[in-house]
């Protein structure tokens, strides 16, 4: 509208962002101090504050003038697209810290729990081949000494398969391979007919565990609740976001409000800055979709 | 056999030595990290190294890559890798090679099968830790040709991946090996796959099988 009142198609107008102190273009763009003094440069100014600036061709007076009243005139319009501008930008400063942050803060619980485990698990070996040792050295006088040293020995065995689905409880051990494959297992475990599905592309390791956790509360509820006798499980990935539906065609009347697991679901989605969508109509089976951000 | 041991846990390292001993086999040497594996390996010739995955000074894959080192500097020396997780895309790249172990740490508990493992790694065959070959069989439940078998074959086709021989298939499962054999011939006819003596190309066929159909 500017441009066409001094008639400079090439006018540009640019906002001021109080908070961070630099000139943006109607998308968020910084632009250079620099050209913000030149070619020619109106400021707009309402009382005392700074708005913006018009950048233009025509360096006289008239026109400096009159764009100067219409800046004044649409002053406020001008003023809320800064601020909304302003908003936007510290959105997406905040999403970014807050994703870095998820990320960080898996990596690091995955680092523990894997000292943890091999911790634990070294020593739970070390424990066992004393004990075989000890069956060598008197297994051939007492048999007695013999067995207890073998059931001794089989506790262990048990300890370090439970510690290891305690760690694959956290993250499992198939997600190395990928969503794809660590599906996949998921759907052999599963009691009821499932199909799986995903992409081959590998995505950040903490959006991979995150789609696996919430696939596996998923195909659980299905199973525990639903009373269904088929599950679906897809894994999609376009545009920066993972797509993970679970549905089944269950008795439906699913709910967060209804219990703990969905409200925990949603907290894990909301987490990791995604968005979950739920439809559960009676006797009409119940879809979770839930979209994971992939930055 | 004689045996050298490359880990860095002081206990499992004495463990494992005195593991050895008791089953009859002498270690030559034992080290808490992976420097120069190479070149204490062509000091010492042991029949096998067996090497933990992770060592310091990073504890990532130094035991790792010495392990490949080792192997291409001295093709005739079988290889065991020790690991601490399944990392089944790992270990069939790794036993794909020929002459490699790959076993989870806790196989050590299994007295025989550990030992039939590392002698038969040391005579230039293969070992796959049952739970990597777990991995590759069951995802998805039966998917392809797997289906087509009797479990008893489903059996004979895992023990065959772990990398052991007819024998010691038919030790492990109270059959003939001549039973053995003619379990073996139909799983690999099933599977569309060539018959094939040599143990070390059976693991590979029924890898590639496998991974195919994982996938």
């Amino acid at each position: 509208m500017l441009a066409q009142i001094v008639r400079d198609p090439h006018l540009r107008l640019l906002y001021w962002l109080p908070g961070s102190q630099i000139h943006v273009d109607a998308n968020g763009r910084e632009c250079e101090s620099a050209a913000v003094d030149g070619p020619v440069c109106t400021q707009i100014i309402r009382a005392g504050v700074p708005l913006g600036a018009v950048l233009h061709g025509s360096a006289d007076a008239r026109t400096t003038t009159r764009l100067s009243k219409a800046a004044e005139a649409a002053a406020m319009a001008i003023e809320i697209v800064a601020l909304r501008v302003e908003l936007r930008r510290q959105l997406a400063q905040v999403e970014a810290a807050r994703a870095g942050v998820a990320a960080a803060a898996g990596a690091e619980r995955h680092r523990i729990e894997r000292d943890l485990h091999d911790g634990a698990q070294q020593r739970l070996i070390s424990v066992g081949l004393t004990l075989r040792h000890a069956q060598h050295c008197f297994g051939s006088t007492s048999r007695e000494a013999s067995e207890l040293l073998n059931d001794a020995v089989a506790q262990l065995a048990v300890a370090l398969h439970e510690l290891r689905e305690l760690t694959h409880g956290v993250r499992p051990a198939h997600l190395d391979a990928g969503l794809g494959p660590a599906l996949k297992e998921l759907g052999a475990r599963c009691p009821l007919p499932i199909e799986t599905s995903a992409e081959r592309e590998r995505l950040p390791a903490d959006v991979e565990a995150a789609a696996y956790f919430i696939a596996s509360e998923g195909v659980t509820n299905a199973v525990k609740h639903a009373r269904a006798s088929r599950v679906l499980v897809n894994a999609a990935h376009t545009n920066g976001t993972l797509t993970l539906s679970v549905r089944d065609d269950g008795v439906g009347g699913a709910s967060p409000s209804r219990g703990s697991g969905l409200r925990g679901l949603l907290d894990r989605i909301e987490g990791h800055g995604g968005t979950m969508h739920l439809e559960s109509p009676r006797s009409r089976g119940t879809l979770l979709v839930a979209e994971l951000p992939c930055n | 056999m004689q045996l050298m041991i490359a880990e860095d846990e002081v206990l499992l390292r004495e463990g494992l030595a005195r593991f050895f001993e008791d089953a009859g086999h002498e270690v030559v040497a034992s080290h808490g990290d992976a420097q120069n594996l190479a070149a204490r390996v062509t000091a010492h010739r042991p029949d096998l190294l067996v090497v933990d995955v992770r060592m310091p000074p990073t504890f990532t894959d130094e035991g790792a890559r010495a392990a490949r080192t080792v192997k291409a500097e001295h093709p005739e020396i079988g290889v065991l890798v020790l690991s601490h997780h399944v990392e089944t895309q790992y270990a069939i790249d790794l036993v794909r090679l020929g002459g490699f172990g790959y076993l989870l740490k806790d196989r050590v508990l299994d007295v025989a099968e550990f030992i039939d493992a590392a002698q038969r790694v040391a005579a230039g065959g293969s070992a796959l830790d049952p739970r990597v070959v777990e991995t590759l069989v069951s995802p998805g439940g039966c998917d392809g040709h797997l289906a087509d078998l009797s479990e008893r074959e489903r059996e004979v086709l895992e023990l065959v991946a772990e990398g052991l021989t007819n024998a010691a298939i038919g030790r492990k499962l109270f059959l003939s090996e001549r039973t053995v054999e003619a379990h073996v011939r139909h799983v690999l006819m099933k599977l569309d796959l060539p018959q094939d003596e040599d143990a070390h190309r059976r693991v590979l066929a029924v890898l590639a099988h496998l991974e195919a159909i994982r996938r």
